[in-house]
């Protein structure tokens, strides 16, 4: 391992001094649609349906379509910060390396925690969805039913040792067999909703529901507890959304193809997750949703009756792709965020290691695959039948708690710029700040919510029941009376988990944490390197 | 119009097999060398600047090796380092094609060929991709 200062060797770059006047190989042009694609598949809409409709459904009732739309706001002023920040300094390290630039290395360091702690919790809601889904595919529905018994589970780690090694070789799809599964992925779930409207306005469906407009109004939610959860729930749905923003800086036309590809597949996910949730509890009423057999995977089990055999198959494959993909999407960012964390010497150097032959960050990546498969398999004997509803519910914890920092680093960042454009103040200080408040005001409500164990989908276990306490803001009553439910431990335990590894990684090597803050000096240029010149490189 | 020799060189020992061949052809046909080092990571993990940067700097390491091993064997062939930020085929298609390439050279990785087939060989899709002649460098047995 050796560790060199080097600032040449930038990828297209000539080493010699031929007039190549621009016209040397094209640097990772991507097309409008090739944007729109990774951002789409990135967010996997059907997955994140399959994850999150019948909770959010138990939470809201009715609303949910409302939420659905709603949860969209917050995600949309901070893909400003994103945009923004991205400009400034395209690290791997996103969140971690903006934070620590604008708000000091502590607070870096917890964003980078953060980042990695959201994408080990949503693990094991992934791994047992393809295990569900596996086995109900090969119609061995028995089997399927039982989501954290042995076979799911075991399926579970196998999709999850499966896909680190795809990201550990480096295994990727060709772009246009990744648009034609997204484009199928799209097509199935309209076809989907298509279908179960009209059987629904036909009158064939016993138990249908006749869907109103009323269900888009958020205000017909009457506890400010109720939607708070319901919307950290439904953040996840748009979780990944932001690559479509991000990505497109090295698109081909970087003036234009943002904007657009960011503009349509907000208009295509917004369409499926509302079209979808309607006509889901539609189809056979919310109670069918939120019933203990079909609250962990709606669309296998609306899948059957609105589609019939063998057609409901298609829908199970195109779940199937969608987990593959946000699997991907989650591995991939994960190791790129320690690796880079390792870059600037806020873990150890050995995260940084990338693999000689398969180029990828090979340490970073094989140890997040293997920490989370213990995790998936304790969390299976933690609480077992819940592993979904506790997975889905603490991960609005973290997704909050890291865009949400996002958004705040945005306006810190470029504090002297905010004020000199009506643009710069709405992209640069009021969407950031705006997105970063509301997060910040799910994530504190949501915790009071989940505080009583009775709102979170396992029911009635309460990890520390001796806990309780209660307090007044405004006319608010606050209070946690009957222990911690298992999202809050999971969400907030995790995240808290970071402040002891922080502090001794501090101790065991201070240099990171020396570093003072940034501000921009320009919204339009670079930011210098965060730690400059510092390439470590496996020999 | 007679064009470059095109090789493909990761550091492996196929790529290393693939060198000495290379420099004979260029001197045979008294051809430019260009060794194409490519690489780009998932564009589906978000971010990749500065990973790119690591990557780039990997690459520019081999590719000095290369050169160096390339004028060791012989002084007399021009060889030309790049590094590119496209997966391997692409950027071997891609530079063969601005070179007006006369043959691209690349290294079998000796895998047994159902590995290869899962896991993407390189020679395999240049095969079936390329304009201009492939030739196939096997790895040394040992």
């Amino acid at each position: 391992l050796t560790t060199t200062t080097a600032d040449s060797g930038e990828l297209g770059s000539r080493p010699t001094d031929e007039p190549s006047g621009g016209k040397g190989l094209k640097i990772g042009a991507l097309g409008m649609i090739s944007s729109l694609v990774i951002g789409v598949a990135s967010t996997a809409p059907a997955y994140s349906l399959v994850a999150t409709l019948g909770f959010v459904v138990a939470i809201v009732g009715l609303q949910s379509a409302s939420v659905m739309l709603l949860a969209f706001v917050p995600m949309l002023f901070i893909a400003a910060a994103y945009f923004y920040l991205n400009r400034a300094d395209p690290d791997c390290g996103t969140t971690f390396t903006w934070v620590t630039r604008a708000m000091g290395p502590n607070t870096g360091w917890l964003a980078g925690w953060g980042i990695l702690m959201t994408d080990l919790v949503v693990m094991p809601n992934l791994a047992s969805i393809a295990g569900v889904y596996t086995f109900s595919l090969f119609g061995a529905h028995g089997i399927a039913a039982d989501s954290s018994g042995f076979w799911v589970t075991f399926v579970g780690v196998a999709w999850i040792v499966v896909m680190t090694a795809i990201c550990y070789i480096g295994i990727e799809l060709s772009a246009r067999t990744q648009m034609a599964l997204l484009g199928a992925e799209v097509l199935i779930l309209f076809a989907f909703s298509f279908v179960a409207l009209v059987k629904i306005y036909a009158g064939h469906v016993a138990h249908s529901v006749r869907p109103s407009f009323e269900w888009l109004n958020p205000f017909k939610i009457t506890s400010v507890g109720a939607l708070s959860a319901g919307m950290l729930l439904a953040v996840f749905i748009y979780w990944g959304w932001d690559t479509a923003v991000t990505v497109n800086e090295e698109a081909k036309d970087t003036r234009r193809t943002p904007g657009r590809a960011a503009l349509w597949s907000t208009i295509v996910l917004v369409l499926i997750y509302v079209v979808v949730t309607v006509a889901a509890q539609a189809f056979k009423g919310p109670g069918f949703l939120t019933s203990n057999n079909n609250i962990g995977d709606v669309l296998n089990a609306l899948g059957t009756a609105v589609f019939g055999s063998p057609w409901n198959k298609l829908l199970i494959i195109c779940v199937l792709t969608s987990a593959s993909s946000s699997t991907q999407t989650t591995i991939l960012p994960a190791a790129r965020s320690s690796l880079s964390m390792a870059v600037h010497k806020a873990l150890p150097r050995r995260f940084a290691d990338i693999h000689p032959k398969y180029l990828s960050p090979g340490f970073s990546t094989l140890l997040f695959g293997a920490i989370a498969v213990v995790w998936y398999v304790a969390l299976t004997l933690i609480s077992p039948n819940d592993v979904l509803a506790n997975s889905i519910e603490a991960l609005g914890f973290g997704i909050a708690f890291y865009y949400g920092l996002t958004g705040f680093a945005c306006v810190v960042y470029y504090r002297r710029h905010i004020f000199k454009s009506l643009k710069n103040f709405v992209f640069l200080g009021l969407a950031p700040l705006l997105g970063g408040v509301i997060l910040a005001v799910l994530f504190v409500v949501a915790i009071f919510y989940y505080s009583d164990p009775v709102n979170s989908a396992s029911g009635n276990q309460a990890w520390f029941p001796g806990i309780h306490f209660s307090f007044h803001i405004f006319h608010w009553h606050l209070y946690v009376k009957k222990g911690l439910g298992p999202p809050l431990v999971l969400g907030i335990g995790l995240l808290a988990l970071g402040v002891p590894l922080m502090l001794i990684w501090k101790i065991r090597n201070s240099e990171f944490f020396k570093r003072h803050r940034e501000v921009a000096l320009s919204v339009d240029a670079p930011a210098p390197p965060l730690t400059p010149g510092v390439i470590p490189v496996t020999d | 119009m007679p064009g470059d020799i095109v090789l493909g060189y990761d550091g492996s020992a196929g790529s290393k097999a693939a060198l000495r061949v290379a420099v004979s052809v260029a001197k045979a046909f008294d051809a430019p060398l260009a060794v194409v080092f490519g690489y780009e990571p998932n564009p589906m993990g978000g971010e990749t600047a500065d990973y790119m940067k690591q990557l780039a700097k990997i690459g520019s390491d081999h590719l000095a090796a290369a050169v160096m091993d390339a004028k060791a064997l012989d002084p007399s062939v021009s060889v030309e380092p790049i590094v590119a930020p496209l997966r391997p085929v692409e950027s071997l298609l891609e530079a063969s094609l601005e070179r007006h390439a006369r043959v691209i050279v690349v290294g079998g990785n000796g895998e047994r060929p159902i590995v290869g087939a899962i896991l993407g060989s390189v020679p395999h899709k240049l095969l079936h991709s390329s304009t201009v002649p492939v030739l196939v460098v096997p790895a040394p047995a040992d």
